[in-house]
């Protein structure tokens, strides 16, 4: 078999250069710098200096978006995509097409004024020396980016009767709509801790940037004297905008999500400002996790992500379900994997442990006041320590009824946490190895942590606090003979 | 005190080389004379009546090296001795690992990724080497420490031999 000649580079398209000069998006590392030198030197005032200001760092910045246009081709031959880059150093870089674990199709809101998108490749973690396992080509028309996509995708998959790259039209498989993002669902944001935290985000950039700004610049704030009242109705206010933000945030990177299966694929859409198209392989989803925080469960709410072997930025690509009510959760990741049915609860042991730890702080603290009310008259520590104490008990409790676990025919699930409790439920033959822990109080307690070791997600799943007889049945079931090792 | 109950799961068959209770002394005794000489420097150099605070270190300084002197190189050089152990049996590669908290790994030889052997400065004069064993999740690496230098390089040939003829899609 004679080597493939070398496929032709192709280039992003020109308009790309408009687009990253309005953005800055070479020259914004220089913003920082010439503000220093501006604030060091002090350069005179008068609209002539800001001018002369702007021109410069526009045209340096489309000067770099020039270079870096012209020096950039890729090129997406039978067996590997190539990245070719770099002014000075030039950077090859080559990925396999069979490493590659998924294509993310993105449109920035600029982006699509010129009808262009950003394509990030995913390659296998480690399979590119020096690389972070990424391959962004940022500029290509939506058709091209289409293209690139299918192709890269298909040649992995080999689905059907073999047919031309050129012939094979994506639209063509049936789809098969799993999820569709419900506005309503937008109540459980302020209750998400992520999205509670976009609007502080914002509020803690705006105070940076005004660091940032040389003094004379800023206007003069006195200290004005509020009555008690304004105060309240400024928190209040706060509250709101708060509210407000977190709802604003997630409905603009939820907006319009969508949840299809296309052939072997997974495919999420979602987002205003910037439009995110993830590709999954169903081949390669191992399990998937359940998650709510403490607010979410008041609210029946949860959020779902699948586990997917060499997926890179898991917690943001693997998301099937951002935010929706449990039920649908529950309903969508059991379509994935098969739910082993009911979790065995853990031994009373692990209740008494679990009391013991959460109430461990209050105690110390106790203690300590107990020792120093004599001494120095702290009786606040004292107090402290007993509402800590008490607080520890429900606390202790609630952890430990989070956890338990199961096994099925075909899979297994592990459940533990309290703030965010996370259910998770991975396939037998996900499991890459065992790990069973188990420290000196847990060994008086006779109880054991076992810890599966999967190729996705976290890398480890664990059920905690079991009992110990159990450990070696329940590592068995849940994988494969081999397993039996652990066997007495 | 009650008894201990049994371990949770069957122990490994093998236990590592003798050498390595010797290379544990060393580095107690090397963690010993490092923390003996920053409390002799803390006397030495902060002045005695520099408060209530100092006092109290100048006492609980030399408490805490001698303390640690008859820890590590007293009991946990000979404890992590009996503690660890390893095995390789047709199917996978199981240790024991730890003193107080105990950790058994398994992986199956069906998910190895890559066998590493490595080679320390201080287990070099032991003639000792180390083993790693690497799979597609992040937390299930195999570690046998302290092997005999060519027990560990049989040991790492057979596991990589092996992992090729039964591997199958290892993630």
């Amino acid at each position: 078999v004679n080597p493939a000649p070398p496929p032709a580079g192709r280039r992003t398209s020109a308009w790309v250069l408009l687009l990253h000069t309005i953005t800055f998006k070479q020259a914004r590392g220089l913003v920082p710098v010439v503000l220093a030198v501006a604030a060091g030197r002090g350069l005179g005032d008068g609209p002539a200096t800001v001018v002369a200001l702007a021109v410069g760092i526009t045209a340096l910045s489309l000067l770099w978006a020039a270079i870096s246009w012209w020096r950039f081709s890729y090129a997406d031959g039978d067996t590997s995509v190539v990245v070719t880059r770099g002014l000075v150093s030039r950077s090859v870089r080559t990925v396999p097409i069979d490493r590659i674990r998924g294509v993310e199709v993105e449109a920035p809101a600029l982006h699509r004024l010129f009808g262009l998108v950003r394509v990030r490749i995913d390659a296998a973690a480690g399979s590119v020396v020096g690389g972070d396992g990424e391959l962004v080509v940022d500029g290509i028309s939506r058709a091209e980016g289409d293209r690139l996509r299918g192709r890269l995708l298909a040649r992995r998959v080999p689905v059907g009767p073999a047919a031309g790259p050129d012939d094979a039209t994506p639209a063509a498989e049936p789809e098969e709509e799993f999820t569709r993002f419900d506005p309503r669902w937008l109540r459980y944001a302020p209750l998400v801790g992520g999205y509670l935290a976009v609007p502080l985000a914002a509020v803690g950039a705006l105070f940076r940037v005004l660091d940032e700004v040389p003094d004379r610049w800023r206007p003069e704030f006195g200290e004005p004297d509020l009555p008690a009242g304004t105060v309240v109705v400024l928190f209040a206010l706060a509250g709101v905008l708060l509210v407000v933000g977190s709802v604003v945030g997630c409905a603009a990177v939820n907006w319009g999500f969508r949840l299809v299966r296309r052939g072997g694929s997974l495919i999420a859409v979602r987002g205003l400002v910037t439009r995110r198209h993830t590709e999954l392989e169903i081949d390669r989803i191992r399990g998937w996790s359940v998650s709510a925080g403490l607010g979410m469960r008041l609210a029946g709410a949860a959020r779902v992500s699948a586990l997917v072997t060499g997926l890179g930025d898991a917690a943001r690509r693997g998301q099937l379900l951002p935010l929706g009510p449990r039920p649908a959760a529950w309903s969508l990741a059991s379509r994935l994997v098969d739910d082993p049915g009911t979790l065995r609860g853990h031994p009373q042991a692990a209740r008494r442990r679990s009391v013991v730890r959460a109430c461990t702080l209050g105690v110390l603290v106790l203690l300590a006041g107990a020792v120093l009310t004599p001494l120095l008259g702290w009786w606040q520590l004292l107090a402290a320590g007993g509402v800590l104490t008490a607080l520890g008990v429900p606390l202790g409790r609630a952890r430990y009824a989070a956890l338990g676990h199961a096994a099925g025919p075909r899979s297994f699930a592990v459940r533990s946490g309290w703030l965010v409790q996370e259910h998770t439920v991975l396939q037998r033959r996900a499991v890459v190895g065992w790990q069973v822990r188990q420290s000196v109080l847990q060994r008086r307690a006779g109880l054991v942590t076992v810890q599966a070791c999967v190729g996705a997600g976290r890398g480890g799943y664990a059920a905690v606090d079991m009992a110990a007889a159990e450990a070696a049945a329940f590592a068995r079931a849940a994988s494969a003979p081999w397993a039996s090792a652990l066997a007495r | 005190m009650n008894p201990l109950p049994p371990a949770p799961v069957r122990d490994p068959a093998w236990s590592l080389s003798a050498a390595a209770i010797g290379l544990w002394l060393a580095q107690g005794v090397l963690g010993t004379v490092v923390y003996g000489l920053a409390v002799v420097l803390f006397i030495v150099v902060v002045p005695a009546d520099a408060g209530w605070l100092v006092t109290v270190l100048r006492w609980a300084g030399p408490a805490f090296v001698v303390c640690y002197g008859v820890v590590a190189i007293g009991v946990r050089p000979r404890l992590r001795y009996r503690v660890h152990r390893w095995e390789v049996t047709a199917e996978a590669v199981y240790t024991l690992t730890g003193w107080l908290d105990r950790t058994w790994t398994l992986v199956p030889i069906s998910r190895i990724q890559t066998v590493d052997v490595t080679r320390g400065v201080v287990q070099q004069s032991f003639g000792l080497a180390s083993v790693a064993v690497l799979t597609a999740s992040s937390q299930g690496t195999v570690r046998i420490p302290h092997l005999e230098v060519d027990v560990a390089h049989r040991v790492a040939d057979d596991l990589a031999r092996r992992a090729e003829t039964v591997r199958d899609e290892a993630t």
